[in-house]
């Protein structure tokens, strides 16, 4: 009952703090279409990586052209979900930290995590990554063979299931933050992560498979939800995606706090 | 029963030292030789509801490591604490919506976005009922005057203006304890007068416990009953403004103003004098020797005004700062 | 002379004092390369081939544009668009040194020092991956390599010396910036080689000077390059042409900048 009550609570602030952040945003319009263009260049150069490489190849990792589209707008698309939840506010970490203004999250009658994710919700950041995301997907979908319509309540159920772990990412790699100085290179990693994630898991065996299953998860995070629009489902890949998420998202929130604790103690 | 309460609190911080030159940065590699430095030491005291106590100290005394352990900021070494009977490190909700604190230069509005939207959302985050929080709104409005500011947005305030609006914010949730770090730090001298006598105005009226730290004696002389007195993380005193003097300071001011010029020399012989002129002059005469050094003067001086007077507050802060204190 | 020296120790020891940033920017770049690997080793299983290379080929190409980002290739732009907008470049001018100068020399210690550690990895990855790899056969080619990877590396602080130079006229650079910097990794063959795009592509990519940056290079070591010396030289001249150009550029620049009023 109290989770309930919680959680209403939450959604209710993140409510609040999405229409601050949008208003906020609107004031910003020159940026917005500046963001926008990048966003549709990088996705684009994204595809003519892909394109150069099916010019040489018919399959990757088992993959073809359309089936790899479906994975890279899948990437694209869960990108901008995380902009819109979470994803700007460990990019501002670093600077909260550095300036002392970390510390009106930790007075303040909410969790700091959440805070600090909502206080910089963003809608416009990676819309066009978003939008091309989901122009790619439904590109890819209309060409693949053994596409079926049902999946996509469950691709959309997996794809909030990567969310997790991208968030539970995020919130291991920048508890480093309250450790180090300097953030930037930890921001670089997030970035890989998304980026790794293009490939199909497929291309991966042996160590390396293990590594970027359990390790650092990027190989399940697009392709298990891309799979299962690709007409490539795995049950077994899911339910491995499913308990990754719960540890990956349980791990994460011990080591934050942890790192909340030795922030708490060391800084000045 | 006593709204703060602390007891033998203690602050070691670890840091480490580099050493000069490339080999050393190498050497940092590896190894780092830590430095120890103990920002608050052996601190006790106890602050009743209602009241207004003001910590003074030079910069880097530990003013604001105390306050941070306060509002649950950071973790003590070691010692005690409890405000409103919560600990403040526990860092339990119930407690956080039942204090705030404001850091002087520290944003914690919006900067695009009018303070109305920043107070908007704090009513959300702290929970504030409603209707309860537009009559808070409306009557910090009319006590700061701030009608005009609620919808500019917070990068075109000045400094001044930007201070208030974060109290408004602070204070929307109407807090039993109110810390406050510097907050009058860089500010004009009009503005630093309007805080002032908000802050009193304001614990006049709703008895909130007010804990302010600064290092502008003006703050602390013009609002705190009591203050406490923070040198290299200890509090070397405790009470009252008015016998912070008596304590520290052994003399008075004497000053004169003279209806003629006197005689020549007849104040240069005395080690007393601080300052002299033709028209004036200004003693410095220990307290047991005023009452017979102003009966002398009056004799022997064509004096026209004379006053005694307490040391400036500030030459007492300086003086223990540098930690003299007279044996009586 | 001796105060370029200077900025060089002293950008080192600002480097060594980030032990935690630094361990984890190699191992950002273990990883990216790690997935590159894989994909091609999973391509030429099954089957598939790009162009002339092997899979040797390929794993040994990405190595070295690993060895490359950090040895050769030039960040110092993000730095210098700062310093321009925030008005700190104003401390530049007061002061008797040459701005492209001492970002050559700030930039050549920050490459020495990365290219240090990340040689480091290479090595390590190297011996990890030995049976994969494909090596020179002929002494002269590991030499021109290396010459390659100077004139590379003199470029490569060029091009982003230049699109520093932007900020003086741009409000908005960064946005800009990204763009530009990946279309010269782009066609510098950081990416994809040269030779697998389409042909229309490699006309454009012939021409421009970023394959100096890492495909001319890379080309050299795996023995796939005609005529090095030729491009040696042609790189050399592009070295010279763009010195003297960005010297003309930079005039120009902080006339602007004293005429904006920073």
């Amino acid at each position: 009952m109290r989770v309930w009550r919680s959680l209403s609570r939450y959604l209710g602030l993140y409510r609040s703090f999405l229409a601050h952040n949008l208003k906020n945003e609107m004031i910003y319009r020159a940026n917005f279409s500046i963001a926008l263009g990048m966003d549709i260049f990088f996705m684009s150069m994204n595809v003519v990586f892909f394109a150069i490489l099916y010019t040489n190849v018919e399959t990757i990792g088992g993959w073809t052209y359309d089936q790899t589209l479906i994975l890279v707008g899948s990437v694209g698309f869960i990108r901008e979900i995380a902009y819109l939840t979470f994803r700007q506010g460990f990019l501002e970490l670093g600077d909260y930290v550095r300036t002392g203004r970390f510390d009106s999250m930790l007075t303040a009658p909410m969790a700091a995590n959440a805070h600090l994710a909502f206080r910089h919700v963003s809608l416009t950041e990676s819309l066009g990554e978003g939008l091309m995301g989901l122009l790619l997907v439904a590109y890819g979908f209309a060409h693949v063979h053994d596409a079926a319509w049902r999946n996509i309540p469950l691709y959309l159920f997996m794809l909030i299931n990567s969310l997790v772990i991208y968030y539970a990412f995020c919130l291991i790699v920048n508890s480093a933050v309250f450790w180090l100085v300097k953030s930037q290179e930890l921001n670089t990693l997030v970035y890989y992560f998304m980026d790794t994630a293009r490939y199909p898991r497929d291309i991966y065996r042996g160590f390396g498979k293990a590594f970027f299953t359990f390790v650092i998860p990027s190989s399940l995070v697009a392709t298990v939800p891309a799979g299962i629009l690709a007409g490539r489902m795995d049950g077994s890949l899911i339910v491995l995606a499913l308990g990754i998420a719960a540890a990956a998202l349980t791990a994460g929130l011990l080591i934050w706090n942890w790192s909340l604790h030795h922030y708490s103690s060391a800084s000045s | 029963m006593p709204v703060i309460e602390v007891r033998e609190l203690n602050k070691t911080f670890k840091t480490h030292r580099k050493e000069p030159g490339l080999v050393g940065s190498l050497k940092g590699l590896f190894w780092r030789e830590p430095v120890f430095n103990e920002a608050v030491k052996s601190v006790s005291f106890s602050i009743e509801e209602g009241e207004l106590v003001g910590f003074l100290g030079p910069n880097g005394a530990g003013k604001t490591t105390l306050l941070k352990m306060l509002s649950g900021i950071l973790y003590p070494s070691s010692g005690e604490a409890r405000v409103l009977g919560f600990v403040p490190w526990e860092r339990d909700r119930a407690y956080q919506r039942q204090f705030a604190i404001v850091m002087g230069q520290k944003n914690q509005l919006w900067w695009d976005l009018p303070p109305s939207e920043s107070f908007a959302l704090n009513r959300d985050i702290y929970q504030v009922d409603p209707a309860a929080f537009d009559r808070t709104l409306a009557e910090m409005v009319s006590l700061l005057d701030l009608k005009h500011l609620l919808d500019v947005p917070v990068r075109h305030l000045s400094l001044g203006e930007r201070m208030k609006c974060e109290l408004v914010a602070a204070l929307l949730h109407q807090p039993r304890v109110l810390f406050l770090d510097e907050p009058t730090i860089g500010l004009d001298v009009i503005s630093q007068e309007r805080i002032r006598s908000f802050i009193q105005e304001y614990n006049r009226l709703k008895r909130t416990t007010v804990l302010l730290t600064s290092h502008y004696m003006r703050d602390v002389e013009e609002l705190c009953q009591r203050i406490l007195v923070i040198n290299h993380g200890r509090i070397v005193y405790n009470g009252p403004l008015q016998e912070l003097a008596n304590r520290y300071v052994d003399h008075k001011i004497i000053k004169i103003r003279f209806s003629c010029a006197p005689a020549e020399g007849m104040l240069a012989g005395l080690e007393e004098t601080v300052e002299s002129d033709a028209h004036h002059a200004v003693l410095k005469v220990k307290k047991k020797e005023v009452a017979r050094r102003t009966r002398w003067l009056l004799d022997r001086l064509p004096i026209d005004d004379l006053s005694v007077e307490e040391v400036e507050v500030d030459e007492v802060i300086r003086r223990i700062f540098e930690e003299r204190v007279i044996q009586e | 002379m001796r105060k370029y020296w200077s900025i060089f120790w002293v950008n080192w020891q600002n480097a060594l004092q980030y032990r935690g940033p630094t361990l984890i920017y190699l191992l950002g770049n273990i990883l990216r390369v790690s997935v590159l690997i894989y994909l091609w080793n999973s391509i030429y299983q099954g089957q598939g081939h790009l162009a002339t290379y092997t899979l040797p080929d390929l794993i040994t190409y990405y190595l070295l544009q690993l060895v490359i980002n950090s040895l050769v290739l030039s960040y110092v732009s993000w730095e210098i668009v700062d310093q321009i907008r925030e008005g700190a470049f104003s401390n530049f001018l007061i002061r008797p040194i040459n701005y492209l100068h001492y970002w050559f020399m700030v930039n050549l210690s920050t490459k020495l020092f990365e290219g240090a550690l990340i040689l480091v990895v290479g090595g390590i990855l190297s011996f990890v991956l030995m049976d994969y790899l494909s090596a020179p056969t002929h002494v002269m080619s590991l030499v021109l390599f290396v010459l390659s990877l100077l004139l590379g590396g003199i470029l490569a602080f060029e091009f982003d010396f230049a699109i520093g130079l932007l900020a003086f006229w741009l409000v908005q650079a960064n946005a800009f910036k990204y763009m530009l910097q990946y279309m010269i990794f782009f066609f510098a063959g950081a990416l994809l080689p040269l030779d697998l795009f389409p042909k229309a592509f490699q006309t454009v990519a012939q021409a421009l000077p970023f394959r100096y940056l890492v495909f001319f290079p890379i080309q050299i070591f795996l023995e796939k390059e005609p005529d090095p010396e030729r491009g040696l030289a042609v790189a050399l001249i592009w070295g010279i042409v763009l010195y003297l150009f960005l010297q003309y550029v930079l005039r120009r620049g902080i006339r602007q900048y004293e005429a904006v009023g920073q």
